[in-house]
């Protein structure tokens, strides 16, 4: 702050970013991008921008905890307060009965000018160290009030607290509490402060306590602060309430100030200062090198696992949902064809889906279908798909660990629909690695400490959720198994080639990857119990072959083929002749052929294609051979398509009518047979419709309603007849509003009026626009009124309703 | 390339034969691992929970399995299976049975969440008596096999530290008299014993009976024996005299016709399932003696009724003996869980190349039908339809001209329907044993065949088990109980016992072609062909100009 060159201390956060040179500016913004959005026009206008409630929330958001109890410990000090303070709020005044270990207090004196200069450069702090200012939003964001108990636990100052006391209440706890008495009620609750922060003084007061109030201020020194007390309290806490220690909130509750609780937590606002952040303990010390063989396999599974669910897909998936995504039953059909659990199975399908390699196919009847970049990735190499996974895993903002669960609304989440999107997922995903890869190559790590330290770096998002976990730790969690599934870790300890993916890049990844994966093998060992071992992975010509040649029954590192005569009849469907199988086994095997083995093929192969299908429209039947050469050989009979399949037999493509025709125009005499062979007599033709039901009758007048029509139906006739025929009680005297028409008052009088009836129970009459703009009034017992929106029992709908104020033309009260 | 072994995600492990580690690896995983099949290059295990948790019973924890994985696996092993195995085995001994001074049998637990799980399942509750303290209930001791059987079904086996009786006690030695117990029947005996109970596993042919007798010298104790019927039975008995220092008088046979109790009893399993007015009254032979060993065989036909009481003996020694722990019903896991685990194994080939069962060449032969069979059979009502393709007349002359073909040799011509064998028997001219055959009848005519004056035996289903024709070389398979792999397996064993001249044996399959018989030879196969059988296909048109 050497820029102004002066050392007139700042009095406002803009004079104090003023002095700020321009690359501690670049840092504010950097850590606060939300501040150029858009960019402003000067030093007062960013103050003033970082002075807004959001941009101050979302910069506490994203404090670690020591800066956020730093800030919560300001909140709570005088403003200003200088350092000496600050750090006494955070290691205590030691005068506590040496729970507070020392190293403790070490930690907190080594850390906290690195929080405080967090909190400045993000300019939740300003000013000297004798006069650290927390900006007020931050202020009032942190500190307690009733509605939000303060995270330190700390209730409101002897002066906050003891505002709006009458005079003479406060010279009764200036007596109890044996201190002079003055009139000035400033004055008095000075002297109170005065008393309360005295250690000695106040610790002789605590003396003369009862046990009970003793254990009164145990249960509230911690906070929340605020404790209910009948209006004829026990005497203990009528004690502790005669002598200030606990001040009146409002006729039913009391709160305990916070000087008293300062003095009983010997000076400190928090219970646990957590100057340094959870160290992420091992649980394994593995070897480098069978971790990264570990990955790799577990890489080499994660690349066939979705090679395999791909080509599941391969000719259209599973029908895309109307509201997007896969349905619960095709998810289920999916983890059990690729033989995994289906959380499991969710994470290949959105894994497949981050990466580009499936999508819907738009169509009309939309489905799940690989896309045209599926097929340049299986072009790669395995190290090179691999990389295309992962990379597409880091940055993806979709979380499949959310499939199965349900969102705000209680709506199904499906793999591949929408909502999956969390946009934390990358960071928290970046962070789990990061501290994976901080630990000692081969070092598998507790993820409950992974979690701890995470919550440490953010903890204002890790204590939002009540129910279970917070998401950032869910994400972690995920993180955490995915990784392993991914071939990210390997037992649990962070891969060689993760690490080089993180730092070096795709290329430099794959090089280390490469040697790790199987080669591809060209060959397989076949067995007389007519199944194939592979030993490992094959060469994707071999694979395809064999895949199509013999069912697989086991997959992993080695493949386990049976070959069955269906298997060798798709082969043999699929083109290949039997020759073409014995020369394939024999080239990919190591060892001869077994004889069952051929035996199958050539018996499949023998009845292969012996009964030959086709498709026909009409025949030609005649027991003269010469007629149907004669037939065959007329030029004419092209049109109808005929070939000899028999030599009295001629099948024809032409329907029979055409048939028919045809012939009759060639000079022949056909006669069309049944599908008995009896001779078809024509006759004059019949058309016919398609099979009808005949008309329903149609009865005279409406049909009978039936009873709970009926009974909706009186409901409404009446609730409409009450507001119509009420009797408007007219307070203001004013014109008397025909019956009929909509009451009209001013918006003023409408929200005082609803809020009267609200608070009485009253029911009133108003007249309403809904928004289609239509007209209409009713009768409305209104319950509550907040945030613009009257929340009613509507009689005439006879249900709970909520109505916006601005579309109430007007209200009456309806007269008894 | 290192490592013989390729472990699955899907648990299966791929042990290859022919790798240098391969024995090492084998022994390694065999504690844990059931081996699923054995073909002639690439052997499969497969880990179940039950394979595990016996492991364990036997001292193995998970990081050995774990390490025997890591040590031989070809490729990395999945992670997720190795913390599979990590839990699975985590989940054996958090509870255990055991004898308490006070209240005699208690399960207790050494994890109080799983025993407040299980005491909450309705299947357990019946079971249990009072709580004794936070950690232990009571079991009534009869209980105990159910106890356990419902506990493993539940997924937390309980550790038995209950202990054995010793029965009542009766000397038993083995008279090894010019003969002895072969290596691997001694490993089998030692096997059991170490273990308490258990099944053991021997092809048909590698002398189980003398497994049976090993394990009686080694419990010195009344034993009672349960075998499929009264031809066994008597065989049993046969063998017991010449083998050990029992005597005929020791030795009683309970069974439809006689009903003696004796220090030793075999007993066959159709007495013990006769049922009269809805009891069983012949289960008491259970309870008539202290008996101090119970021996099944041909476990894996082991009636439900037998199951159900045999819960009860949970206190006495059980031995289970059979060639194939294949059961048509699928109750595998009852024989291990109320019998007990299998104790020793060994692969069919095994035995084989130690010399101790005769190598065997097994050849399908196709037959084709006849023109006029194939519509006949195309129009056959569907129940019918096996019966007519598996007793076709092309089947019968095939079959003598196999029968030609080998003569000379002690051939058996091994059926499923009797119009079929009296047929063939007619033709071949040669007896028929079948369902009305007296047991006299039949055990003349086995003692005939025995001394080579009778080359040819028709026989039925009667005779799949526990017949002792030690010079069968030749067996022809016509039809057979549809696709039942144990009773394929049974068949095979007729033929299995060594020859005296080293000869190889012959196992035919005669099969008509393109029907219904030929799938169910197909699946009747598998277990052979596993075990590394293989059976060479041959047409019946080559067989029949070759002769």
């Amino acid at each position: 702050m050497g820029r102004m060159g002066t050392t007139t201390p700042p009095r406002t956060l803009a004079e104090a970013l003023r002095a700020r040179d321009d690359e501690s500016l670049a840092g504010l913004l950097r850590a606060r991008p939300d501040l150029l959005s858009p960019v402003p026009g000067d030093i007062t206008q960013l103050a003033t921008r970082a002075g807004t409630r959001a941009s101050v929330v979302r910069a506490l958001e994203h404090l670690d905890r020591f800066a956020l109890q730093t800030a919560e410990a300001l909140a709570v000090a005088p403003d200003p307060a200088p350092y000496g303070t600050l750090l006494g709020l955070l290691t205590g005044d030691g005068q506590d009965d040496g729970e507070q270990l020392e190293d403790a207090g070490a930690a907190i004196t080594e850390a906290l000018p690195g929080a405080l200069g967090t909190l400045r450069e993000q300019a939740l702090v300003w000013g000297d160290d004798d006069r650290l200012r927390l900006v007020r939003t931050a202020r009032e964001l942190l500190s307690p009030s009733p509605q939000h108990p303060s995270p330190t636990g700390l209730g409101p100052t002897v002066a906050e607290a003891t505002a709006g006391m009458s005079p003479g209440r406060l010279q009764e706890i200036l007596t109890a509490a044996g201190l002079p008495a003055t009139h000035d009620p400033v004055s008095a609750v000075t002297a109170l402060t005065a008393l309360f922060t005295d250690r000695t003084r106040m610790g002789e007061l605590l003396d003369t306590a009862p046990m009970e109030a003793l254990a009164v201020l145990d249960r509230l020194v911690w906070g929340p602060p605020y404790g209910e007390v009948t209006p004829n309290p026990t005497p203990p806490v009528k004690w502790l309430r005669d002598r200030g220690l606990l001040l009146p909130v409002s006729t039913r509750t009391v709160v305990l100030p916070r000087e008293a609780a300062l003095h009983l937590r010997a000076g400190r606002a928090h219970r646990v200062p957590e100057p340094r952040p959870p160290v992420v303990a091992a649980v394994a010390e593995r070897d480098p090198q069978a971790v990264d063989s570990a990955a790799a396999g577990q890489a080499f599974l994660a690349v066939s696992t979705v090679e395999e669910l791909l080509k599941l897909w391969n000719g259209g998936g599973p029908v895309v949902l109307r509201a997007g995504g896969l349905s619960v039953r095709e998810l289920r059909k999916t983890a059990t064809a690729l033989d995994v659990q289906e959380p499991v199975a969710a994470f290949w399908v959105e894994l497949a889906y981050a990466a580009g390699l499936l999508a819907s196919d738009g169509e009309a009847d939309e489905r799940y279908a690989p896309t045209p970049a599926y097929d340049e990735w299986l072009e790669r190499s395995a190290q090179e798909r691999w990389v295309a996974l992962a990379t597409a895993w880091l940055t993806a903002t979709r979380t499949s660990g959310l499939v199965g669960g349900q969102d705000a609304k209680g709506r199904a989440l499906s793999a591949l629909g929408p909502d999956l999107d969390r946009s934390a997922a990358p960071e928290v995903r970046h962070r789990v690695l990061a501290l994976l890869g901080a630990l000692p190559a081969g070092t598998a790590p507790d993820p409950e400490t992974v979690l701890a330290r995470l919550r440490w770096e953010r903890p204002l998002r890790g204590t939002a959720a009540g129910d279970g976990m917070d998401l950032r730790s869910r994400i972690a969690l995920w993180t955490l198994n995915e990784s392993e599934l991914l071939g990210i870790t390997g037992r649990g300890a962070l891969a060689s080639q993760t690490r080089a993916l993180l730092t070096g890049g795709p290329a430099e990844a794959a090089g280390l990857l490469a040697p790790l994966l199987p080669e591809p093998l060209d060959h397989v060992l076949l067995q007389a119990d007519l199944t194939a071992v592979a030993p490992g992975p094959l060469e994707r010509p071999l694979a395809e072959m064999l895949g199509a040649l013999a069912d697989i029954e086991s997959k992993g590192g080695a493949t386990v083929y049976r070959f069955t005569p269906g298997s060798v009849r798709r082969a043999l469907d699929a083109g290949q002749t039997a020759a073409d199988l014995h020369a394939f086994l024999a080239t990919h095997s190591r060892t001869p052929v077994p004889q069952p083995l051929s035996y199958l093929i050539d018996d499949v192969a023998r009845r292969h294609g012996h009964l030959r299908i086709g498709a026909a429209s009409s025949y030609v039947r005649c027991d003269d051979e010469a007629v149907l050469g004669e037939i065959l050989a007329d030029k004419r009979s092209a049109a109808l398509r005929l070939r000899r399949i028999a030599p009295t037999v001629l099948a024809a493509l032409a329907d029979p009518a055409s048939l028919l025709d045809g012939l009759r125009e060639m000079g022949y005499a056909p006669a069309a047979e049944s599908a008995d062979g009896d001779v078809l007599i024509t006759r004059a033709g019949a058309h016919r419709t398609p099979p009808r039901s005949a008309p329903a009758p149609v009865p005279e007048g409406p049909p009978v309603p039936d009873t709970t029509l009926l009974g909706a139906a009186v409901r409404a006739i009446r609730a409409g007849d009450n507001a119509a025929t009420v009797v408007k009680a007219q307070p203001d005297a004013g014109p008397a509003v025909p019956p009929g028409t909509l009451p009209r008052t001013t918006p003023a009088e409408t929200l005082v009026t609803v809020q009267a009836a609200a608070m009485t129970g009253s029911t009133v009459w108003i007249g309403y626009v809904n928004a289609e703009g239509a007209a209409s009034q009713r009768v409305i017992a209104p319950v509550r009124v907040e945030g613009g929106f009257v929340t009613a029992y509507d009689h005439t709908a006879d249900e709970v309703r909520t109505y916006p104020l601005h579309r109430i033309t007007g209200v009456a009260e309806l007269a008894e | 390339m290192s490592g013989p072994l390729i472990v699955q995600s899907d648990k299966t492990l791929l042990l290859e034969v022919d790798h240098e580690q391969a024995d090492a690896c084998r022994r390694a995983i065999a504690p844990f691992a059931e081996l699923e099949r054995a073909p002639e290059h690439i052997h499969t295990y497969r880990l179940t929970p039950l394979g595990l948790w016996n492991a364990r019973a036997a001292g193995h924890d998970a990081e050995q399995v774990v390490d025997a994985l890591v040590t031989y696996s070809r490729y990395p092993v999945p992670h997720a299976l190795l913390v599979d195995i990590a839990e699975t085995m985590d989940r054996y001994g958090r509870l255990t049975l055991s004898k308490h001074p006070v209240h005699g049998l208690v399960l207790t637990t050494t994890d109080r969440p799983v025993l407040e799980e299980i005491l909450r399942s309705k299947k357990v509750q019946p079971l249990v008596g009072a709580r004794i303290d936070p950690d232990t209930v009571a079991v009534h001791p009869s209980e105990r096999g159910q106890v356990k059987q419902t506990l493993l079904k539940l997924g937390w086996p309980a550790e038995d530290l209950a202990g054995y009786v010793d029965g009542e006690a009766h000397p038993i030695e083995l008279d090894e008299d010019g003969w002895a117990l072969r290596p691997y029947q001694q490993q089998a005996v030692d096997g059991f014993w170490h273990g308490g109970s258990g099944v053991v596993v021997l092809p048909c042919g590698a002398g189980k009976t003398l497994v049976g007798a090993g394990a009686m010298a080694q419990a010195k104790a009344t034993t009672l024996i349960l075998v499929t019927n009264t031809v066994s039975a008597r065989q049993w008995k046969h063998e017991l005299v010449k083998r050990t220092s029992l005597t005929e008088e020791e030795i009683g046979e309970y069974s439809g016709t006689r009903k003696e109790i004796r220090p030793v009893t075999i007993a066959t399993y159709q007495v013990l399932t006769t049922r009269r007015k809805g009891v069983y009254p012949h289960l008491e032979l259970f309870d008539s003696r202290d008996w101090g060993l119970v021996i099944y065989d041909e476990v894996h036909l082991l009636p439900a009724p037998v199951f159900k009481f045999t819960a009860d003996l949970q206190a006495r020694r059980r031995l289970g003996l059979t060639a194939t722990l294949v059961r048509e019903d699928g109750r595998e896991s009852d024989v291990f869980s109320l019998i007990g685990p299998k104790r020793f194994d060994a692969p069919w080939k095994e035995i084989e190349a130690q010399g101790y069962i005769a190598p065997a060449d097994c050849v399908e032969v196709r037959v084709n039908l006849t023109d006029s069979e194939r519509l006949a059979y195309a129009t056959a009502e569907a129940e019918e339809k096996y019966r007519f393709c598996a007793t076709t007349a092309t089947k019968r002359k095939v079959t003598e001209a196999l029968v030609r073909k080998h003569k000379g040799e002690q051939t058996l011509v091994i059926g499923q329907y009797i119009d079929q064998l009296d047929e063939l028997g007619e033709h071949l001219d040669a007896p028929v044993i079948k369902g009305e055959t007296s047991n006299a009848q039949r055990e003349k005519l086995f003692e005939a065949f025995r001394q080579g004056e009778l080359n040819v035996l028709v026989v039925s289903k009667v005779a799949n088990f526990s017949i002792d024709l030690p010079e069968a070389t030749v067996a022809i398979q016509v039809s057979g109980t549809f696709g039942s792999r144990q009773e394929e397996a049974q068949r095979l064993g007729r033929v299995l016992r060594p020859k005296a001249d080293g000869h190889e044996a012959r196992f035919y399959s005669v099969v008509a072609r393109d029907t219904i018989d030929q799938d169910f030879a197909a699946h009747r196969q598998r277990f052979l062909a596993e075990q590394g059988y293989a059976y060479r296909i041959v047409d019946a048109d080559e067989l029949l100009s070759e002769s």
